[in-house]
């Protein structure tokens, strides 16, 4: 690469480490080979002044990059389990027919190369596959020909351009029977537009917060009763007490990297209305003193960060973001920080971890984010869909906001519905909906009239629910009484043709692939649990292997340092509860499984799995 | 000084504030093991081995855990151990740790522990990574990362210590693995062979190349010495084999070096033992350098230094002199030139 071009993408975000993921990104695609070779990394290391194991290490945890030449546009494949279960084999098998490759090569022109992913938080259109940044779901044979064939004209860009199929507004499923609280203005306001959110009284409970003292609006979201809404429902009003006081500088941080195999509700709303996330931001920055705000967004969401880039300029140009907001002597303003590839920067920790330009490791806690986070100062991390709870908590008070669900668990919860579903989508339900109405009314029962297997609510990470689970309230608490848990809200529903053995591979494959590495319960355990997977779909495994599975999996939960490594055990307790017989028949050498075939012959096939 | 109080099996303890329970523990001389935990670099908490049961209720890692008045603290119980075990076996199973072949063996930390809990050779049948193997690339230090744990020692000792950054971990997950610089060979790298990464690992993945094939670390001896490099005064353990040969040198931690030492201190003791080395004073006469006594020599100096004085006066003379000395040698020298020869004609290599 040019050295003035690594001159200037340098000048334009700044040398401090923390800018690196802008930059390798922008440098990346500039390349025209998605490439980030040796000699630009060495000079941007000596640039920026920060050691080349340290920049080497960086590009080596972010998977999003490589050092290798690839191709004009590299088409990544979603293997995560909604695409999975709605033929993501299909997909490669199809992209192989069209473009002769396979996982880890590239086209002899030099303008495709083909790589498998996880989760791009598009599930309800799945199978789904991203290009360089445009993502396009509900793929066919014949849509990915066409899809690929348009590409040969065009330039890379870090300007996505989507299928229409992915749109916020398209993957909310259309059923007035819903609570629509955080969605019910999407698809009237122009998420392009602040006029248009300001004409439907935005802004209006960050003026009201601005009048009110910062100990008051903490008082409204304890009241309210909301809790954190990324997984691990912590109570919101009472984390931002925990932020250290005094005069040093505070953040807000938003955990924008919806990285959970079926959930693409944060994705939806900061799509669609992002001026409600910059008004939560700015509501919590008073409340807690933060004059700053970082949205960390997964490098995959294109759209959620242009989209919140124009809008956080809105807010600057009207006022609303800057110095003196709205005349009060309040400072607030938001900058956006991107992912690179990792499920693990989810985790509160590694996400500071990598908005400062590291390696997304997570931390040791104590000290927690509150007291020692965003360069080591006191950090308030929050979800999106929490943030976005603020407003309407502020405006409509709290009384008004525990008016819908369960005590301890109240409000409004969004559900990701994916998998064998007539109707997928995003719903607002009030907190606690059963798996009964979720799939019967709004998921419109199985298709082709097939029968109910499970379903994997809270994500890779969550728990297999039965049928004798159906009429469980998936709130906070009611799950974990049973094992299982509602973490993030994804509702994937398998129908009677999914095999339990292949399910489990593709999650344990998963957590191998993202497991940080930094523990050694976690890094050998996730590498050890996806081994033993895939000697029963390869009917390899002895009966004793599920003992092994369970045995390797206690030691993960019960040792490992972050949530990562302590989750594998759920989806494996509990697919085991409902299904050790099918595990067993897979000892079989004879048993037939074509599923499992098709996983082991895709998957694993070609470099650089 | 805060201090707190706990208890750790069942014996009352004192520790200081702002310590964590490791510290506490094994300032009381009670011994948690631990792998990714120095004392000489910041916290990690990666290893897990460390972990203990807090107020009869959760385990936590106690390299990382602060103390607190009052706390309860057991270090060992049977889910502890089986934990213990656990993680020790998938050490052994990531990588390939074949002692009869390490040059660690005898004082690996990850040997030890897997003998303390008695841990039983990994079957196999699990999927390892081939690492790198950098035996000869770098004339200092030997790399064989299929004995590493990632511990990340190594990392922090470079960065933290040496301030050089040279490691740094790469890849991810199962792939994880060490990288010097930019993917570089470990001698074409920056590293300035401080050696400190070596000090602090707790296998066989770095070594020296001085020791190799020269002794097995129960032979070794070792003494204490001062570094005769420079003026700081540097404490070495040096270790010599069962030949007498000098064959390491370490770090001692209670010399003002912190158990650090620079790439002089570390290898530079080859001259020792070297049949080179000038071990009796020598005079030239008719052109060329004979034998003799000191009496004799110096004796000689005294004579010459006297004329030249009387002659040509006391600063026609200049004396030169070494970093390799003691202050206090130094100091004797300008003191000799400046009330005996009478001069301020005096200076040091170290200024050079």
């Amino acid at each position: 690469m040019k050295q003035e071009t690594i001159n200037k993408t340098i000048e334009k975000f700044g040398n401090s480490s923390e800018h690196l993921m802008l930059i390798l990104r922008d440098l990346e695609v500039g390349s025209g080979k998605n490439v980030l070779d040796v000699q630009t990394l060495r000079s941007v290391a000596e640039l920026m002044n920060i050691p080349e194991s340290a920049v080497a290490g960086f590009v080596g945890f972010y998977t999003m990059f490589k050092t290798e030449p690839r191709a004009k546009f590299v088409i990544r494949v979603c293997k995560s389990g909604p695409c999975h279960v709605m033929g993501a084999t299909t997909v490669f098998d199809a992209v192989q027919k069209h473009l002769g490759i396979g996982i880890g090569e590239a086209t002899k022109d030099g303008m495709f190369y083909l790589e498998k992913c996880e989760c791009l938080g598009v599930c309800s259109v799945a199978p789904a596959m991203m290009i360089n940044y445009d993502i396009h779901g509900n793929l066919t044979p014949k849509k990915i020909a066409s899809i690929l064939n348009s590409y040969r004209k065009k330039r890379p860009s870090l300007l996505e351009s989507c299928g229409d199929e992915v749109a916020g507004k398209a993957c909310i499923i259309d059923e007035p029977r819903q609570t629509k609280r955080l969605i019910a203005d999407i698809g009237k306001i122009d998420p392009l537009k602040i006029e248009s959110y300001l004409a439907t009284g935005g802004y209006e409970s960050l003026k009201k917060s601005l009048a009110t003292e910062p100990g008051k609006i903490i008082d409204a979201v304890k009241d309210s009763g909301l809790r954190g809404r990324g997984g691990a429902g912590f109570p919101a009003g009472m984390k931002w007490t925990f932020v250290g006081k005094g005069p040093v500088q505070k953040y807000v941080i938003c955990n924008a990297d919806e990285g959970e195999p079926g959930t693409f509700k944060d994705r939806i709303l900061m799509e669609e209305n992002p001026h409600l996330l910059i008004e939560g931001m700015a509501i919590c920055g008073r409340a807690i003193g933060a004059t700053l705000g970082y949205i960390y967004i997964r490098g995959e969401y294109r759209r959620s960060i242009e989209r919140l880039q124009k809008a956080i300029s809105q807010a600057r140009d009207k006022g609303i973001l800057g110095k003196n907001i709205f005349g009060s002597g309040f400072d607030f303003d938001i900058y956006i920080k991107e992912g690179g590839g990792a499920y693990v920067c989810g985790e509160e920790t590694s996400l500071i971890n990598s908005m400062e330009g590291k390696r997304g490791y997570p931390r040791f806690k104590p000290p927690f984010p509150g007291g020692a986070g965003f360069n080591n100062l006191p950090s308030n991390v929050n979800n999106v869909e929490t943030l976005m709870s603020v407003p309407m908590i502020i405006e409509k008070g709290a009384d008004w906001y525990k008016s819908v669900g369960p005590l301890n668990c109240s409000g409004t919860k969004l559900y990701c519905l994916s998998g064998q579903l007539n109707r997928t989508g995003l719903v607002e339900l009030p907190m606690g909906a059963t798996l009964k109405e979720i799939i019967n009314v709004y998921g419109k029962g199985m298709p082709k009239g097939r029968k109910f297997k499970f379903a994997q609510v809270g994500g890779s990470a969550g728990g297999i629910l039965g049928k004798d689970l159906m009429d469980l309230p998936l709130d906070i608490d009611q799950p974990m009484k049973k094992g299982v848990t509602l973490g993030s809200g994804v509702v994937l529903v398998c129908d009677e043709s999914t095999c339990a053995v292949d399910f489990l591979l593709q999650i344990l494959s998963f957590f191998e692939h993202e497991s940080c590495g930094q523990c050694v319960p976690c890094r050998v355990g996730t590498a050890h649990l996806h081994h033993i997977s895939k000697k029963f779909a390869s009917r390899t495994a002895v009966p004793g292997d599920i003992d092994l599975l369970l045995e390797k999996a206690t030691v993960m939960k019960k040792a490992s340092l972050c949530a990562l490594g302590q989750s594998p055990i759920m989806p494996i307790t509990t697919m085991l509860k409902y299904f050790r017989k099918e595990f067993l028949a897979h000892c079989d050498p004879n048993h037939k499984c074509p599923q499992c075939d098709r996983s082991l012959a895709r998957y694993y096939a070609g470099r650089g799995h | 000084m805060d201090a707190i109080q706990m208890t750790i099996d069942g014996k009352q303890v004192t520790g200081k504030k702002g310590q964590t329970i490791l510290e506490v523990a094994l300032d009381n001389n009670i011994d948690i093991p631990y792998l990714c935990y120095h004392p000489r670099i910041s916290k990690t908490g990666a290893c897990r081995i460390c972990m203990v049961r807090v107020n009869e209720a959760a385990l936590k890692t106690s390299c990382t855990e602060p103390a607190s008045n009052g706390m309860i603290i057991d270090t060992d119980d049977d889910e502890i151990r089986e934990l213990r075990r656990s993680i020790l076996g998938m050490l052994l199973a990531e990588g390939d740790h074949n002692c009869l072949y390490c040059e660690s063996n005898g004082e690996c930390e990850l040997q030890r522990l897997c003998n303390r809990y008695e841990v039983p050779m990994p079957a196999g049948d699990m999927p390892t990574r081939q690492r790198a193997v950098d035996t000869v690339s770098s004339k200092g230090l030997r790399r064989n990362e299929n004995r590493c744990i990632l511990c990340g020692r190594c990392v922090k000792a470079c960065g933290e210590i040496q301030m050089n950054s040279v490691w740094n971990f790469t890849g991810r997950g199962s792939s994880t693995a060490l990288t010097s610089d930019m993917f570089a060979q470990l001698g074409d790298s920056s590293c300035v062979m401080c050696g400190a990464c070596v000090q602090c690992c707790p296998t066989g993945a770095l070594s020296f190349q001085t020791v190799l094939g020269r002794g097995q670390a129960w032979e070794l001896k070792k003494e204490t010495s001062v570094c005769i490099y420079c003026g700081v005064g540097c404490q070495i353990d040096f270790y010599t084999n069962k030949e007498g040969k000098l064959v390491k040198a370490l770090g001692n931690a209670d010399g003002p070096n912190e158990g650090h030492l620079c790439v002089k201190g570390r290898f530079g003791f080859d001259f020792v033992q070297s049949g080179k080395r000038l071990t009796k004073p020598l005079i030239k006469k008719n052109g060329a350098f004979e034998e003799a006594s000191w009496d004799e020599a110096l004796d000689l100096v005294a004579s010459r230094l006297s004329d030249i004085k009387s002659k040509s006066g006391p600063d026609s003379i200049m004396a030169f002199s070494s970093a390799k000395c003691t202050n206090e040698e130094n100091y004797l020298m300008q003191k000799f030139m400046r009330a005996v020869i009478g001069t301020n004609n005096v200076d040091h290599c170290a200024r050079l």
